[in-house]
């Protein structure tokens, strides 16, 4: 079943609730009413027989219409209407001796004797009683028709409930307005959000949001900021890519041109054609880092899964004697030092190794010739050194922002070795410290609790 | 035609001076800010090309500095970011124009025979004089509709003394136009091209002014 939305549910919960207020309050009404009524009038009525049976009725023919007239005057003045009020004198064997000319000839002269009854007389419901008269040698009854004390209660419950009738449509409309003025805040939220575009990740505007919501409102603008802030890291590194390939673009369109123009010069063709090689390395290895660093990215939250124990000491020697040739080639000295703890035993061990492989490629393509570049891996730490090289405070900084290669590198190089090194150690809760030391410049990866 | 290459990157560098030297010009190469800011200081440059992205100083910096001492070379800017801001920071440093990576070489020519040509006030693309006509777009010589073959330090040669007319060119200037700072110049180098020029197009191309230069006449 569809559900109704939250206003009109609201909204007709309201109104069986206070409807069933409202009859409960209407019922106790008229039952207080009736009783009030019948309190008065029963008191009016014991007194009115009170008064006939302290009459002498020997001598009635003589004062039947001096007493009959004064007692119809004396009820009119009680009661502007008296039709509903009658009376009849019996004598103990039943006789009719006296009554008040209109109903009182109908009233039966037996019947419940000393309390009020309910009887039948000619067609009505009337409410009756009878008293012996202080001489006991009459019955008086009094008796008043019911319908009419009906109508009086009716009167007087009307009166007491049209006000608060008027007050519960009142109510009800306050209520209403208050509910659509109050949902009006939702409902503009619920437009907006409609009406949004795909791409418009700007906050909701929260002005005027009831309390109650504005913990929705909050964490739908923390999603959309989010969601902002990952798609704005996503453009950036989108832009700086393609920037970054535009520089080995370059050069190898201008060292292709050079080759074409040199078919007929060998010496000159063989040295483009050799830049080009050079050209498409740059690419190759550029293209091969950004998939990384996006993979990487892509990956950050799959990866804690994928663990198993590192073996470092396997790691450093395979990557030492990866880059044993380049070392030569620099006549670098690649000394290992795997004697203790690394900062994290248990991983991915493929990415483990890119972090490494980064540091010392690093270490390698930034130092002299003839340097030494050092890898220890113990006391917690993985550290990678290149002696007699220094890196200027100021560029320090700048290490691991993405694609930042101070200028005037002459080695290839993406400038995202140091943000995959980072990267990496993030994952598995390590920071990863520079500085210039004794051993020369040292790149360091270290627990972050530490 | 000499021109001045600061650029940083090894392989975009030797790629532009390779190819321009092979279109006929002189390109003396910079990788430095500093070394490059100083030699258009020292030494005169028909154009200069200047990557924004330099190490030691800031390709803007330098540009800046040059026309605050006067310098009035055009300047030719290589930019890899693609965003307008650059461009237009390049442009109002006084930049006479700019390339944005990745560019052809040809286009590079293109550009910067442009700017020469504004430069000298010569606007048409081709410049016809005693029979002869020359393309700097090209590089092609023609006289009297034959294609000329001639080799690029001559081309550069012609062309110097095409652009020049009715001017006295100095054998030192010439030297220096068509030279960069690492060719090698034998002492009676311009002498040899000129005579080339002579036997190739016409004896009276060019006309040697004693002890001072060369001229063409109109």
């Amino acid at each position: 079943m569809k559900k109704l939305n939250l206003r009109v549910r609201l909204l007709i919960f309201l109104i069986l609730i206070s409807a069933a207020v409202f009859i409960t309050a209407g019922v106790l009404s008229w039952k207080e009413a009736s009783e009030k009524v019948d309190e008065f009038f029963d008191t009016y009525q014991i007194a009115l027989a009170r008064r006939l049976s302290t009459t002498d009725w020997t001598n009635i023919t003589h004062e039947m219409q001096k007493i009959s007239d004064k007692l119809v005057d004396d009820i009119s003045n009680a009661e502007d209407e008296d039709e509903s009020i009658g009376f009849a004198v019996f004598s103990n064997d039943g006789e009719r001796i006296f009554h008040d000319g209109e109903n009182g000839r109908y009233f039966p002269p037996f019947g419940r004797k000393g309390s009020f009854g309910t009887e039948r007389i000619d067609g009505e419901k009337w409410r009756v009683i009878r008293l012996t008269s202080t001489d006991n040698r009459f019955i008086v009854a009094v008796g008043q028709e019911l319908d009419y004390r009906n109508e009086i209660v009716e009167d007087m419950f009307e009166e007491f409930m049209t006000p608060w009738a008027i007050g519960w449509g009142v109510m009800l409309l306050a209520i209403i307005l208050m509910l659509t003025k109050e949902f009006a805040p939702l409902n503009r939220l619920a437009r907006q959000l409609k009406q949004r575009k795909g791409d418009d990740l700007s906050p909701l505007d929260e002005t005027d949001i009831p309390g109650e919501v504005k913990p929705l409102t909050g964490a739908v603008n923390y999603l959309l900021n989010q969601t902002q802030e990952m798609l704005q890291r996503e453009k950036s590194f989108i832009a700086d890519s393609a920037h970054e390939l535009r520089s080995p673009l370059t050069a190898l369109k201008v060292q292709l041109e050079v080759a074409q123009m040199s078919a007929d010069d060998p010496q000159k063709l063989n040295n483009a054609l050799d830049k080009l090689a050079l050209g498409i390395n740059r690419a190759e290895r550029l293209v091969e880092q950004l998939l990384a660093f996006s993979r990487i990215e892509a990956g950050f939250d799959s990866l804690p899964g994928e663990s198993s124990p590192i073996d470092w000491a396997q790691i450093a020697t395979q990557i030492a004697e990866d880059y044993t040739p380049a070392a030569q080639a620099k006549n670098i000295n690649l000394a290992l030092d795997i004697t203790g703890r690394a900062p994290f035993e248990h991983g991915n061990p493929v990415w483990a190794a890119l972090m490494l492989k980064n540091m010392v490629d690093n270490a390698i393509k930034y130092s002299p010739e003839s340097a030494t570049v050092s890898i220890s891996i113990k006391y917690n730490k993985i550290k990678v050194c290149n002696s007699n090289t220094m890196v200027d405070e100021d560029k320090l900084k700048h290490l691991g922002q993405r694609f930042y290669r101070p200028a005037g590198q002459k080695t290839t190089g993406s400038g995202l070795g140091i943000s995959i090194i980072m990267k990496i150690a993030a994952l598995y809760r390590c920071r990863v410290a520079f500085a210039n030391t004794d051993e020369g410049f040292c790149v360091s990866i270290l627990p972050l609790k530490d | 035609m000499r021109i001045l290459l600061i650029e940083d990157d090894s392989l975009i560098g030797d790629g532009i001076k390779t190819g321009l030297e092979n279109f006929g010009f002189a390109v003396d190469w910079f990788r430095d800010g500093n070394e490059g800011h100083e030699s258009l200081l020292q030494a005169q440059y028909d154009a200069v090309i200047l990557d924004l992205g330099l190490p030691g100083r800031d390709g803007l910096s330098i540009l800046k500095d040059w026309r605050s001492r006067g310098k009035t070379e055009p300047v030719l800017i290589l930019t890899a970011r693609g965003d307008v801001d650059e461009r237009i920071a390049g442009l109002n440093s006084g930049a006479d124009d700019y390339l944005g990576k990745p560019f052809s070489l040809k286009e590079v020519q293109a550009r910067l025979n442009a700017l020469i040509r504004r430069k000298s006030g010569v606007v048409v693309p081709e410049i016809n004089y005693k029979g002869v006509t020359f393309n700097p777009q090209t590089r092609k010589t023609f006289y009297q509709g034959k294609e000329i073959t001639l080799s690029p330090k001559e081309t550069a040669l012609l062309e110097l003394l095409l652009l020049n007319r009715n001017k006295v060119l100095s054998k030192e200037m010439i030297e220096n136009k068509i030279y960069a700072w690492d060719d090698e110049v034998s002492s009676n180098a311009v002498e040899v091209h000129i005579h080339h020029l002579r036997k190739k197009l016409h004896k009276d191309i060019v006309k040697t002014i004693n002890k001072i230069g060369y001229i063409m006449e109109d």
